[in-house]
């Protein structure tokens, strides 16, 4: 009940490790769509490489707070029923899917998160460069909700592994769609890459981790539109691939903002990306209403005034 | 961490060098010729939507760019096979260092430190007063 079983992610390891190879070649020659810059690989995986050193630093505190949070459980659910299993797949989608807004709606969640963002390529690579700071914003909590309706850690531990495999296939362009059920109901290659686009109309949407039917529930659902093709990346991109840099750069930038502006320290910090002060900066709804038709082409600070 | 782990990590360190020696060998990266006029203006439209811009100069290796907007110095340089743009007051870009025919502009950012771009001279000489 404790410890999981297997671990779903590290089983798939070899399948990632594959499947990259098998876009790249399918890609060089033409048979796939898929690009890739050799340095922007090589930050993608070494985020990825940092981040598995990363959770066993802090995977002790986080199994320590949600077994302490089980201990204190309401009900005792059975690891080996099968609807407890439904239950579990239902509870962690949706709990994952409101870690991923939080995470792209508040600066003290994006810190974290812009590192799976921050690469202006969609390609497998892309799924595994993942953040090294994740447990230090407590983002965990949301998952000890499951641990105190009474989930064995253990399962929680195998669905999220899940999950994280589930969303791995996805981010690629070699996919355009799959059959229109499937894209109703799941989130797809095209779902996701809307994800990743910063094109105006797409940023902010598509959070979900399997089901699709959470943003079409929650008002944050946007479909690929063929006029709009994507563009990766962040609505500021990175120009450096310094790993460091990569890593904390949002850190670094949020808490400068905070000793800058004490006085506007909690705007900075609980405030979305974007958010500041005197309105010289962009937050995705001010872009998105900037880019709406109709609207007036100003600055921000053009826009703040209007 | 456990031997079992160490393992495990040297292993991955070993295939993310087989996979990014993978990606180098395909040579699939997005076509990025060297910057003209015409692509330095429709990427700067596309980072700073409305901005009318009154001088833009390319770096003379392609792989880069700065505009003069008002008040602001836009920004625009090469990365990998992207590219990445920042405003920032036009004195500063004007007070940018210049050696060797580089400009090395600082960004004022921990995401976009320094943004180095190849001129003919600095200021431009075609710069209205």
């Amino acid at each position: 009940m404790i410890k999981p079983p297997f671990d779903p992610v590290t089983l798939a390891t070899p399948f990632f490790i594959l499947t990259v190879i098998a876009e790249i070649v399918l890609a060089r020659f033409g048979w796939a769509k898929a690009r890739y810059e050799t340095k922007d690989t090589a930050a993608s995986l070494l985020m990825g490489l940092g981040s598995t050193v990363a959770g066993v630093l802090t995977g002790g505190a986080v199994a320590a707070a949600t077994l302490w949070v089980w201990s204190h459980r309401l009900f005792d659910i059975p690891m080996t029923a099968v609807w407890a299993w439904v239950a579990v797949f239902l509870l962690e989608d949706l709990t994952y899917y409101w870690f991923h807004r939080i995470s792209h709606e508040r600066r003290i969640w994006w810190v974290s998160h812009v590192n799976h963002h921050s690469s202006q390529h969609y390609n497998l690579s892309t799924a595994l460069r993942q953040t090294w700071t994740g447990a230090l914003n407590g983002s965990f909590a949301l998952w000890l909700i499951l641990a105190w309706l009474g989930f064995p850690p253990a399962m929680i531990a195998i669905q999220k592994g899940i999950s994280l495999v589930y969303q791995y296939w996805i981010h690629t362009e070699a996919i355009k769609k799959t059959p229109r059920w499937f894209e109703a109901v799941f989130n797809t290659p095209s779902h996701h890459r809307v994800h990743h686009a910063r094109n105006a109309v797409y940023l902010d949407r598509n959070y979900a981790g399997i089901l699709i039917v959470w943003d079409r529930l929650f008002g944050t659902f946007q479909a690929e539109l063929d006029e709009e093709p994507c563009r990766y990346g962040l609505v500021k991109n990175l120009a450096t691939f310094n790993l460091l840099r990569v890593a904390f750069h949002e850190w670094i930038a949020m808490a400068g903002d905070v000793v800058r502006h004490p006085r506007h320290a909690l705007g900075y910090v609980l405030g979305p990306p974007g958010w500041s002060h005197d309105g010289s900066r962009e937050t995705s709804t001010m872009i998105k209403a900037a880019a709406a038709p109709g609207a007036l082409k100003l600055a921000p600070a053009e826009r703040e005034a209007a | 961490m456990s031997p079992a782990f160490l393992l495990q990590l040297a292993g991955s360190a070993v295939a993310v060098g087989a996979l990014v020696a993978t990606a180098a060998w395909a040579k699939i990266a997005k076509p990025a010729p060297p910057l003209d006029d015409a692509r330095a203006r429709a990427l700067l439209a596309a980072e700073f939507p409305g901005r009318t811009l009154d001088g833009l100069w390319v770096a003379t290796d392609g792989v880069g760019a700065l505009a003069k907007s008002g008040g602001l110095a836009l920004v625009l340089c090469q990365v990998g096979d992207g590219w990445a743009a920042r405003q920032i007051p036009w004195a500063q870009a004007m007070a940018a260092s210049f050696r060797n025919g580089r400009l090395s502009v600082d960004l004022a950012d921990v995401a976009a430190p320094r943004a180095v771009l190849t001129f003919p001279a600095w200021p431009p000489t075609d710069l209205a007063a």
